[in-house]
């Protein structure tokens, strides 16, 4: 081990080291296989129907025995042209739309959506809207956190843990199911707030989901985390320093591994953030094991977000009151000629939309998410730009491999969690 | 490498503890449902197959035609042909829901003035015959037994 940078793991109850930026460089050039130049290559093709490659995202890599000299990423095999349909729906249609852009975490792509819509619009969400929501995004980030754990570690080759992982990740899908009516796509929230109110008994059943989920993750810890296998396998490789990923527009749990506390929720709070407290998890050693540590320190995170939100649950409206820009309420159509009213001119002709332009960002499961939406004061948008993490996290793929094994590449590529619907879009 | 590390390293202390909770799950019960066999309800607003709701006095349609569900259905896969009688009621002539289409969004519910669309808890619907995903009035209509009235008003 003589000249090798000391490995910065913390062992028990030792002190953790935080390694410098200068400490990260020498360790990836470290750990990183020197490349011969003109030695002869054998290229593969990995996906986008290869077993062990996340979706449909293709990797043709140039292997030099068994490392990785070169890899061409070839995405757009799930492209469904959102941006250009959107141009053709009203603000509310597109809503179903952003479920499908990242499937694991709809609700966190709604969202996003609808956040942008509003600040364009100017409306004010209720304060009961704003907690569910919080609620709603928390649990999504569990259940996408869940299930990457699952499949993360069945790339390291386990493949028990990835039904433990799917047997808790019904318990927050069931939650959905009750509130909203579907397990996956959500589509929940809406413009000025979200569909439906919280049916009953729902917030003691999440509340018992939240209490008893961290127990879960305890088992987890204790089945992966000091495991000899996944340590050796996911120490010290596809290190990605902080520069890398400033430079690769890399954020999101991947960021914060390396030591960054770069989160939206604490930076530019949206939603009921502000209003509830919760650390921002950071790790330092930037590799594959430090983004597993920062998923796991995630969740017991938004457990806690959303016990300290059920706790504060106000009463209220869960649908803003504005009749130029959000849907009536059902219960009011059926009873009321202005509701009505309200909801023939929002399907036929859209909500009123001022012209402008606006950008929003939030921190989604796997990173942030942006939406850009031009409107020139008609019921559709006049362009509309989503970009999503997965994107970018896919397109750093290349300089992530460089010098990497070949059986490290899918470790590697399941951790920076891409979903190819959020990628291709 | 402290001699704990060492000691731990040495008994294979991390592969025990987590083989104890592997190992724990053979007593506990099963989570797991034998599908076929047994089904698990789906929750009341769950969002499944599409049923029109008719008036239980009259036997008429609640649906008043005003194409609403039409319009907003993001992937359109609602036709509604209708007519006007000589009391000038409308009176739906066609009312097709191309399931293959659909996308379970739930936005012709939600929209809808009558309350006459609603979305039941059937889940079912795979076939092998794509004509089964083509849903008519007839079909529509039928599947109001499964419908939760109490739903419409959210």
């Amino acid at each position: 081990m003589s000249g090798a940078p000391t490995n910065g793991h913390a062992h028990g109850a030792e002190e953790v080291h935080r390694p410098t930026l200068e400490e990260l460089k020498e360790r990836k050039l470290y750990t990183r296989q020197r490349v011969h130049e003109g030695q002869e290559t054998i290229t593969v093709s990995m996906g986008p129907q290869h077993p062990s490659m996340h979706g449909v995202y293709q990797a043709v890599v140039d292997l030099d025995g068994e490392i990785i000299v070169r890899t061409r990423p070839g995405i757009g095999n799930l492209h469904r042209g959102v941006e250009k349909l959107a141009e053709q729906m009203t603000y509310h249609q597109f809503i179903p739309v952003t479920d499908r852009l990242d499937y694991v975490a709809s609700f966190a792509m709604n969202h996003g959506y609808c956040e942008a819509v509003e600040k364009l619009m100017g409306v004010e969400v209720p304060r009961r809207a704003r907690y569910i929501r919080t609620i709603a995004h928390e649990l999504t980030r569990l259940a996408n956190h869940i299930l990457w754990l699952g499949v993360h570690i069945m790339d390291f080759g386990a493949q028990t843990f990835f039904l433990i992982c799917f047997r808790d990740r019904e318990y927050i899908l069931d939650l959905f199911e009750m509130v909203c009516g579907a397990r996956l796509t959500h589509s929940y929230a809406r413009i000025g707030g979200v569909s439906k109110d919280l049916p009953e008994g729902w917030v003691g059943r999440c509340r018992s989901v939240v209490d008893f989920l961290p127990k879960r993750f305890d088992e987890y810890e204790r089945l992966i985390t000091s495991n000899r296998i996944f340590n050796k396998r996911a120490r010290n490789i596809g290190i990605f320093t902080s520069e890398d990923c400033n430079a690769w527009r890399i954020t999101g749990p991947t960021l914060r591994s390396t030591g960054v506390a770069r989160d939206l929720r604490k930076d530019e709070p949206y939603a009921a953030y502000d209003e509830v407290d919760f650390e921002v998890a950071v790790e330092y050693n930037s590799d594959v094991y430090d983004r597993f540590l920062v998923r796991m320190k995630e969740m017991r995170e938004s457990c806690k977000i959303i016990r300290q939100c059920l706790d504060n649950l106000p009463d209220g409206p869960y649908l803003a009151d504005d009749a130029a820009h959000v849907l009536p309420l059902k219960k009011n159509v059926l009873r009321d000629s202005a509701a009505m009213i309200q909801d023939f001119m929002h399907v036929i002709h859209g909500p009123h939309v001022p012209k402008g332009e606006v950008y929003r960002a939030i921190e989604v499961p796997k990173g942030e998410m942006g939406v850009y939406i031009v409107s020139d004061g008609g019921p559709k948008p006049q362009r509309l730009r989503l970009s999503t993490p997965s994107f970018y996290h896919g397109q750093a793929v290349p300089a992530m491999f460089e010098g990497e094994m070949l059986s490290d590449s899918v470790g590697i590529f399941g951790s920076i969690d891409v979903v190819l619907g959020d990628c291709d879009r | 490498m402290g001699l704990k590390k060492l000691i731990k390293t040495a008994t294979f202390y991390e592969i025990i503890q987590g083989m104890s909770v592997t190992g724990g799950y053979f007593l506990k019960d099963k989570v797991t449902v034998e599908y076929p066999k047994e089904k698990i309800a789906p929750h009341p607003r769950f969002r499944g197959m599409h049923a029109l709701i008719t008036d239980p006095e009259t036997g008429r349609l609640n649906c008043c035609a005003c194409r609403l569900c039409e319009t907003i259905c993001p992937p359109q896969c609602i036709t509604i042909e209708s007519s006007e009688g000589p009391n000038n009621e409308k009176s739906i002539d066609v009312f097709d829901i191309d399931l293959a289409r659909c996308i379970f969004c739930g936005f012709c519910e939600e929209i809808c003035p009558c309350a006459a669309i609603v979305m039941t808890t059937v889940y079912e619907l795979a076939t092998y015959d794509k004509n089964d995903f083509f849903l008519d009035k007839e079909k529509l209509v039928a599947n109001q037994v499964n419908a939760r009235k109490e739903l419409n008003r959210r």
